[in-house]
């Protein structure tokens, strides 16, 4: 609040000065208003204050542009003001990993300039900042680069802080937005997640310039203990980027978990160096928004599984970032959850019977003539041990608890930085064909994933991240059928070609012979 | 015949770069342009008949089939050509072999599911406990867009409210079926910007898809992998009309209605 005051002040100093003289503008702003009414009141609100309709329901909340916060900017740290140009950006390209959307497909240039005009005034903006980011002479990356970056990342509390170790933002500081909402690190390890783009120029910005609104600082202000030259600031950039976990990009088109075949035990820790040689599949979470009752404000954003099999039995290892390890009770965990504190949580659901044709039950927990198996692992409480509870149901309401141990269903946990790993045994058939899936290799298996992070406003029930129906396909050995009929066609097609050249070259001969006889 | 001399690509060569041109066209096409995979399987069948209609123009007259074939007849025949003939005599075979390995391998690509995307609406459609019959239901609000245009403003608004609650997460701020969780939602939300949808729908009809959502589809339109909520749980039968009002508005649509027809 002081900050505006002041900024006011200086505002009103400003336009005193600058009396009399024309500021240039690049929008108009009638035009831009009668935009922002049709394209951007729902969320942002009428008065700028980021109170539309849309405000309780988005998870970072709609931007209140009366309070000055641009998050994404490089203008200097010391300036509130942001350039035209980052406002320009943001309306353009919006802002990955929230609800803001980019609004060139729909929007002119000329438009979106009009809009930069009109937001910038509810804030009163009116002049240019002064102060911009300096970035010297930028440093290409390198491993000698990252490797400085990193020592700089990881020296005192200056980034693991909030980023943790392994920059997946899970430390142990509960921190606030300027709406007073609860705000999660970012998890450096998504870059395509940030709000204002991965590249090492924009990186460099948001370290430098900070990211106002958050409580992400600037370590380009010299009055900061905790700052850094400008050299410095390009290393920990290169070094940021470098920490991309490329295997939990989503790939659209990659749909099916493939399993492959193990001869002997399957691992049955998630620690087992084993899973090492599976191929993971990332897949979107989206929060449960089907049912009663909907969940608006996830934390969890993607599950990535992995699955072997043998003759006797199928294992899927579940991985999903996950900042923080809710464990009820434990002291820490309290701390920095948002009450009332819940387990973490993750499920699988099968169909009861591999589908035939294209018929598969109803995708959010079945339906009534196509029930699914659900496996739900928890992380436990202080007073009992993780769990791993089995059910049948048909739709939301239909849901019948089963025994878990009789089909021989079992799961174990573990949480390390940040991340959870989940693994899952079942038996490939049990005495319960009726009620239970009978695993099949070769065929494809409708599978889908729950996920539930208990720190995050009290995750539970139907308040949970989950996917659409994927496929998991125990892949069948192919044995040695195809090189044997390579090697065959391979060898076919050399005989004849073989075969034609000796062939031409003696005909030509015979020809040429006969030719000769004639004359 | 000095025509012919002038600097002309061969035939087999042009031959090769038709077929190449279309199996990329193709790809660019479908893959990039479209966004819609197209399947391997299909992919193969239309490069069937691709290869047997260039194969068919290209040998049209006896002439131009000579000039197809003199080449690889060189090859196979022409003694200063051993070293190119040596290669060429190499790389089919592996080729072949490759390629049956290659078919013969067991594909992991996921089975194609065919859906449609607007199916025909039943007659009589149930929902808030009565029957609709969505060849005579009209939107109770359409008539206030000449009768009272302030008071449409207002109905409008009000839909925007309803669907920047509700909607937004899969069908966009833009209404171009691009939310925040669409790419998590198989099948895609719709875009209701594109020309295809709502543009091509009665408002009974769309009335009908919020109201009883994916579970209200008939079974080829796949009901069991819709993301779309049943409405009717969560809306008053008013919210629904008013959030089609709005649907049209911002995009600029108009309905589609029998007086049109």
């Amino acid at each position: 609040m002081r900050q505006i005051n002041l900024f006011k002040l200086v505002l009103l100093v400003g336009l005193l000065l600058v009396a009399g003289t024309t500021v240039a503008k690049p929008g108009d702003l009638d035009r831009g208003k009668e935009i922002y009414d049709k394209r951007c009141t729902w969320c942002h609100g009428d008065e700028g204050d980021g109170l539309g309709a849309a405000e309780e329901y988005l998870n970072p909340p709609p931007r209140d542009f009366t309070s000055g916060n641009y998050k994404v900017k490089t203008s200097g740290f010391d300036e509130m003001v942001p350039n035209d140009d980052d406002v320009y950006r943001m309306i353009r390209d919006g802002m990955p990993g929230t609800s803001m959307p980019g609004w060139s497909s729909l929007l002119s240039k000329q438009d979106m300039w009009d809009l930069v005009a009109y937001v910038k005034m509810f804030a009163e903006f009116e002049e240019a900042p002064e102060q911009q980011v300096d970035y010297g002479t930028p440093v290409a990356t390198s491993a000698e680069s990252i490797a400085k970056g990193k020592e700089i990342f990881e020296d005192g509390d200056r980034c693991v802080e909030c980023h943790g170790k392994t920059g997946k933002g899970d430390a142990i500081k509960g921190l606030k937005g300027d709406a007073s909402e609860r705000t999660w690190p970012r998890n450096l390890t998504k870059p395509w997640t940030y709000l204002g783009s991965n590249t090492p120029k924009d990186i460099f910005t948001r370290i430098s310039a900070g990211i106002p609104g958050t409580e992400m600082p600037s370590f380009a202000d010299p009055k900061s203990k905790k700052v850094l030259s400008i050299e410095e600031r390009w290393h920990v950039a290169n070094y940021v980027v470098s920490l991309a976990k490329t295997e939990k990009v989503i790939n659209a088109e990659n749909t099916v978990i493939k399993a492959d075949m193990l001869e002997g035990d399957l691992p049955d820790s998630p620690d087992d160096e084993r899973w090492e040689q599976t191929i993971p599949t990332t897949f979107l979470l989206v929060p449960q928004i089907i049912g009663e009752e909907r969940f608006f404000k996830p934390s969890n954003d993607t599950i990535t599984v992995r699955a072997v099999y043998n003759d006797k039995a199928v294992a899927m290892l579940l991985e999903w970032d996950d900042r923080t390890k809710s464990i009820p009770g434990d002291e820490r965990a309290e701390k920095i959850a948002d009450k009332p504190i819940q387990e973490d949580g993750v499920a699988v659901q099968l169909p009861i019977e591999i589908p035939d044709k294209m018929v598969k039950p109803y995708f959010g927990m079945g339906d009534a003539t196509h029930p699914v198996n659900l496996w739900q692992w928890k992380s436990g409480t202080t007073d009992a041990a993780e769990t791993v509870a089995m059910f049948n149901s048909r739709g939301f309401k239909d849901v019948e608890a089963r025994d878990a141990a009789d089909a021989g269903l079992q799961a174990k946990g573990s949480y390390h930085e940040g991340t959870w790993r989940v693994v899952m045994v079942r038996p490939l058939t049990t005495a319960d064909a009726e009620n239970d899936l009978q695993f099949i290799e070769g065929r494809f298996i409708p599978v889908a994933f729950a996920a539930w992070d208990g720190s995050n406003l009290g995750e539970k029930g139907s308040r949970h991240t989950m996917t659409t129906w994927y496929w998991l396909l125990l892949k069948p050995s192919t044995g040695v059928m195809p090189i044997i009929m390579a090697l065959l066609i391979a060898g076919l097609f050399a005989g004849a070609l073989l075969w034609w050249a000796r062939n031409a070259a003696t005909g030509k001969a015979a020809g040429k012979d006969s030719k000769e006889g004639t004359v | 015949m000095i025509m012919i001399k002038k600097r002309r690509i061969p035939r087999l060569l042009q031959l090769v770069l038709v077929v190449l041109g279309i199996y990329f066209g193709f790809i660019l096409t479908f893959d990039v342009i479209l966004g819609q995979l197209i399947p391997k399987s299909l992919l193969t069948m239309y490069m069937f008949f691709v290869i047997s209609g260039v194969l068919m123009v290209f040998t049209f007259t006896e002439e131009s089939t000579q000039e197809l074939i003199d080449p690889i007849k060189a090859l196979v025949e022409d003694p200063s050509k051993k070293m190119l003939r040596n290669i060429v005599f190499v790389i089919v075979p592996l080729l072949a072999g490759l390629y049956t390995y290659s078919s013969l391998s067991l594909s992991f690509e996921a089975p194609v599911e065919l859906r449609t995307i607007h199916p025909a609406p039943p007659s009589k459609v149930k929902a808030y406990g009565k029957r609709f019959d969505l060849a005579t239901l009209e939107n109770p609000y359409r008539k206030y867009e000449k009768e009272d245009p302030d008071k449409f403003r207002e109905l409008v608004k009000e839909g925007g409210d309803v669907y920047i609650q509700g909607c937004q997460y899969c069908h966009g701020d833009k209404l171009d079926g691009k939310g925040p969780y669409a790419e998590g939602l198989n099948p895609t939300p719709l875009n209701f910007q594109d020309v295809g949808t709502i543009a091509q729908l009665q408002e009974s009809y769309v009335f009908w898809r919020i109201a009883t959502g994916g579970p209200g589809l008939p079974a080829e339109a796949a009901p069991w992998i819709s993301s779309m909520p049943v409405w009717q749980d969560f809306l008053s039968e008013d919210e629904i009309w008013k959030v089609i009002l709005f649907l049209y508005d911002y995009t600029g649509h108009q309905p589609r209605s029998w007086e049109h027809e």
